[in-house]
């Protein structure tokens, strides 16, 4: 369904996919537990768990990419030409820049929890 | 979204059983030699003289049945400018009536019209049709197509625009027009006397089914309809941008549509979605209203920064700095953008932690945001900058979306926000941001695309004058109501006691917006004065490296005269000998042996050719279904609701009419040579169809549309002890479980016959066909007995109207479906749909996947979850 990550631009968003679904998570699994259960330990817990599986998703996400840009192998960042090899380092390196901005992105939410304590 | 082209063999798959489609046959990639051979004269004036015929507009009054992009593009972006005029006068009404304390210019009520119009119509009426007419103007140009591919799905999408855009603006004059305030927040819309929060929820709802149509439309133009060898690392940033930003529409406008269907269920007939005390929420549409409304922000500010995009390398002279980094911008930003939507509620008592989680998301937006214009900022660094007058248009756009940025990072910080919170800070930051985001790049990119578009040029001498008038007022405007702001001044409010000391600084800014409005009038008259006696442009007069400026001059209307082989990002300056190959008819697609119009369709990733599809030409049903549509959802405003559903049933049978006699057309032979020694199929099904797609992408959003609605129940479970009440009736369990397993026959039945028609058995595919709606039918039938047998009255609590809501989005599905499964069913019968030529088959059994899984979701959600919770 997704295709080779060489030529898939579903691989490519990814990391991003997992930035979107940890939001999500993260959202819902508080207001859940503010609202229904648990409070605000478990809510914080809950966070930090999600965030931890997210940051190793997209590490191994990232790494993949990053492998696929090959940038050691020739140090091109540029991939403009029409070949097969341009079009696969292209999307390895934006993959690979997503990767990194669903990092932080990932590590700017789970900040809240982190420092607030309250449901309130 | 992928392709294996030229690396992967074809996947084996289990419909290798299935008779395939014909694939390309011949040489791809086209050889040096073969390019280099030039083409007799004499056939290629032939060619030439029968495209001209194929491609003409029609003339006279049939003008307005034309359906080419370059016209519904024009004709949109005039529109959507003519209402943007509008609103601004709107805007300048309210600041006469605030440029003096106690002033009685205009009543408190009408006060409150002006502001809802200005901000519903610039945002609805103006930036996101813009973002959508510009591309339709632009978007074939820089991939080289012919036309967009489904270019009556533009012109019915830009006739429902105007016939809703003029109901939702004319609404004004009678005194009747909305007025809660353009995000429409419930006690106060749902509770609002007359007709105006109908015309806002039912026109803007008509208006954003356009819009998503046009999105379908955009991305299928991305995907499937650039030209041959251009892979999507050498594709124009404009159509990456244009990727993003109708992939962000899809998941943007289903929320609020939903938001707007359960807003209209209350204000009709009384199901208390938002009314607290039957177990409904306000915060729901609050929610609903900002998954979409913060998005669209980015949805305005993207396609216009791509317009940058497009004029930074032309006036830098070289190519763009940091192709990836700005593909990693816009898809980041999309993403990111959605997380965003509840730092507009930040006082609205949301668990702090909750508000957190915004408030970071906010932040990190910030990033990807910002990578663009440092990349903008490096390529006029290491280029040698010629500063043409788009380009000053650019830089002021980047100074002040800067400015409303760092504003941005401030009330994205939730303690400031509460200082500032609908204050006149607020109305200075968003501004800036729309101004700086939407308006000074559009502007600019009028300048520089405007010889493409008329084949004229504008004044460059007005240009600078509008710049100056604009970029002074605008400061002059909106910088002192940041201080406004900060001294306490709420936004909306009609008008000050004199003592608060707010005088000065609203004189000011109600001077700055006059000064504004002179810049606009200049640009006005320059974009509008008559250029007849001025010489056609020069082909290429910024030096442009870009396909769009290999057009004509003059437009004979046909795109491109031979869709090109590319090999480079900026194809101009790379190939010197591209445009005259184009103009020979050396490439693809050169000649209209048939009298059809046609583009090239290709793969999703490397750009492939996969086949000559086959595009629309003008057409009155388009119009004439805009008109019905916009009957269908205009007379509802007033309660009409027979007339309605005339015009309903009418608007649906005249797209049957105009889907029966132009799309899937049986071609006359199943291949054609499009050059270049390559032949191609003229009629595909499945994946590699455009329809497929578009449905497909359709899909999608319709899916984001029945999410919200879950999301809707899961909100009122943690949002409301009482959901479900104690002791509340739930849904019938046996017939729901029916409901389930007919709507999987149904399903099944309609898949089961696409494999059938391909393998050739027509009398079992003809039975299934016929069966399946049957089905389908009784399927709904049964869901709507699962909760009218419990007495589930939907007056009388949030619960029951939830479940009513699903039934209904459940049947109006179960509807399109059956109307597509007859639809297949006779095009069987009447020869329309063969064993070989199946492609509706094809689209209908793709809905009915996203349908049976929407269906099973929903009756779970109906059924089962209640009783869990």
């Amino acid at each position: 369904m997704l295709g080779h990550r060489h030529s898939s631009l579903w691989h490519m968003i990814l990391a991003p996919t997992v930035w979107a679904v940890h939001f999500c998570v993260v959202y819902g699994w508080t207001a859940v537990q503010c609202a229904r259960a648990g409070g605000p330990d478990a809510a914080r817990t809950g966070v930090l768990i999600a965030t931890a599986v997210a940051l190793m998703a997209i590490v191994v996400l990232g790494w993949k990419a990053w492998r696929q840009w090959d940038y050691l192998d020739d140090f091109d960042y540029v991939h403009d030409q029409p070949t097969t090899e341009h079009r696969r380092e292209f999307l390895g390196h934006a993959g690979w820049l997503l990767a990194i901005v669903s990092a932080i992105g990932v590590g700017f939410n789970a900040l809240p929890a982190v420092f607030i304590r309250s449901c309130l | 979204m992928t392709d294996f082209a030229d690396t992967f063999p074809p996947r084996g798959t289990r419909s290798n059983a299935e008779p395939a489609d014909p694939q390309p046959q011949g040489i791809y990639p086209p050889t040096e030699e073969m390019l280099n051979e030039p083409v007799d004269p004499a056939i290629a004036r032939a060619q030439e003289n029968r495209l001209r015929a194929v491609w003409q507009q029609p003339q006279g009054w049939r003008y307005w049945s034309a359906v080419n992009n370059s016209e519904v593009g024009a004709w949109y972006s005039l529109t959507a400018f003519a209402f943007m005029l509008a609103a601004g006068v709107l805007a300048l009404l309210m600041r006469v009536q605030l440029a003096v304390p106690d002033n009685d210019f205009i009543s408190a009520d009408r006060f409150n019209q002006f502001f809802t119009m200005h901000g519903s119509a610039m945002m609805f009426l103006f930036a996101v049709p813009m973002f959508e007419a510009i591309s339709i103007l632009l978007l074939p140009a820089f991939l080289g197509a012919r036309d967009m591919p489904f270019p009556r799905l533009s012109a019915y999408g830009y006739w429902s625009f105007l016939i809703g855009g003029i109901f939702v603006l004319g609404s004004v004059l009678f005194d009747v027009a909305p007025n809660s305030g353009w995000f429409m927040y419930p006690p106060l819309a749902t509770e609002a006397e007359g007709p105006g929060s109908d015309i806002w929820l039912l026109g803007l709802s008509f208006i954003e089914v356009a819009s998503i149509a046009a999105a379908v439309e955009l991305i299928v133009g991305v995907i499937k309809c650039r030209p041959p060898g251009m892979r999507i690392n050498l594709m124009p940033l404009y159509a990456w941008y244009v990727l993003v930003v109708g992939g962000m529409i899809l998941f943007a406008f289903p929320p609020l549509i939903a938001g707007d269907f359960l807003f209209e269920m209350q204000r009709s007939f009384d199901w208390p979605f938002f009314d607290p005390e039957r177990g409904g929420d306000p915060m729901l549409w609050q929610h609903l209203f900002w998954i979409f409304g913060h998005p669209e922000v980015y949805i305005i500010f993207l396609p216009s920064i791509a317009i940058a995009a497009m004029v930074v390398p032309t006036a830098a002279r070289r190519p763009i700095t940091g192709y990836s980094w700005i593909v990693l911008s816009a898809v980041g930003t999309g993403f990111l953008s959605f997380g965003l939507w509840v730092h507009h509620m930040f006082t609205t008592g949301l668990p702090s932690l909750s508000l957190g989680f915004f408030s970071a998301a906010s932040e990190a937006v910030v990033i990807p945001t910002g990578v663009q214009l440092f990349a903008f900022v490096a390529t006029l660094m290491v280029g040698r900058v010629k500063m043409i007058l788009p380009m000053l248009w650019i830089a002021g756009a980047l100074a002040i979306f800067t400015a409303g940025g760092l504003t941005g990072i401030m009330v994205a910080v939730a303690p400031f926000d509460w200082q500032v919170h609908d204050t006149y800070f607020i109305v200075a930051h968003l501004h800036y941001t729309l101004f700086g985001g939407m308006i000074f790049p559009i502007i600019g990119g009028v300048y520089y695309f405007y010889p493409f578009i008329t084949k004229k040029k504008m004044s460059d001498r007005l240009g600078r004058w509008a710049f100056w008038l604009m970029f002074t007022g605008f400061n002059l405007c909106f910088l002192p109501m940041h201080v406004t702001g900060l001294q306490g001044m709420p936004r909306r409010v009609f008008t000050y006691p004199e003592e608060l000391g707010w005088n000065a600084l609203n004189m000011v800014s109600t001077i700055g917006a006059f000064v504004t409005a002179a810049g606009v009038l200049v640009f006005a008259w320059d974009l509008l004065r008559p250029k007849s006696r001025q010489p056609l442009t020069e082909r290429n007069p910024w030096g442009g490296g870009t396909l769009e400026w290999a057009h004509d001059v003059p437009d004979p209307g046909w795109g491109a005269r031979s869709v090109p082989y590319i090999t480079s990002r900026y194809p101009l300056w790379d190939e010197p000998e591209l445009v005259g190959r184009m103009d020979a008819g050396r490439f693809y697609i050169p000649d209209a042996p048939e009298g059809k119009r046609e583009t090239i369709v290709t793969s999703a990733v490397d750009a492939v050719p996969q086949h000559v599809a086959r595009v629309t030409g003008p057409a009155w049903c388009t119009i004439v279904a805009a008109v019905f549509t916009g009957g269908a959802f205009i007379f509802p405003t007033f309660h009409w609701y027979p007339p309605a559903i005339v015009c309903g049933v009418l608007a649906i049978a005249t797209v049957l009419y105009w889907l029966w006699t132009s799309t899937a057309q049986i071609p006359e032979a199943p291949m054609k040579d499009a050059g270049l020694g390559l032949r191609l199929p003229t009629y595909v099904s499945g994946a590699k169809a455009p329809g497929w797609w578009a449905v497909f992408i359709t899909m999608l959003g319709d899916s984001t549309a029945f999410a919200s609605l879950v999301f809707g129940v899961f909100f009122y479970w943690t949002a409301r002890p009482d959901f479900p009440p104690e002791g509340a009736d739930h849904a019938n369990l046996a017939l729901a479980a029916l409901a389930a397993a007919l709507i999987a026959a149904s399903w099944g039945a309609t898949r089961i016959a696409r494999s059938q028609n391909r393998r050739g058995n027509v009398a079992r595919t003809r039975i299934l066909l016929a069966a399946a709606p049957v089905l389908a039918l009784a399927s709904a039938t049964s869901l709507v007995g699962a909760v009218w047998l419990p007495d589930m009255d939907p007056v009388s609590h949030v619960y029951p109207a939830m479940m009513w809501a699903l039934v209904v989005w459940f049947c109006a599905h179960t509807l399109l479906g059956v109307i597509m499964q007859g639809y297949c069913l006779a095009g069987s019968v009447f020869g329309k749909l063969t064993p070989r030529y199946d492609a509706d088959l094809w689209n209908t059994a793709l809905f009915w996947h996203f349908k049976l899984v929407m269906g099973l979701v929903g009756i779970a959600v109906i059924a089962l979850l209640p009783r869990m919770l």
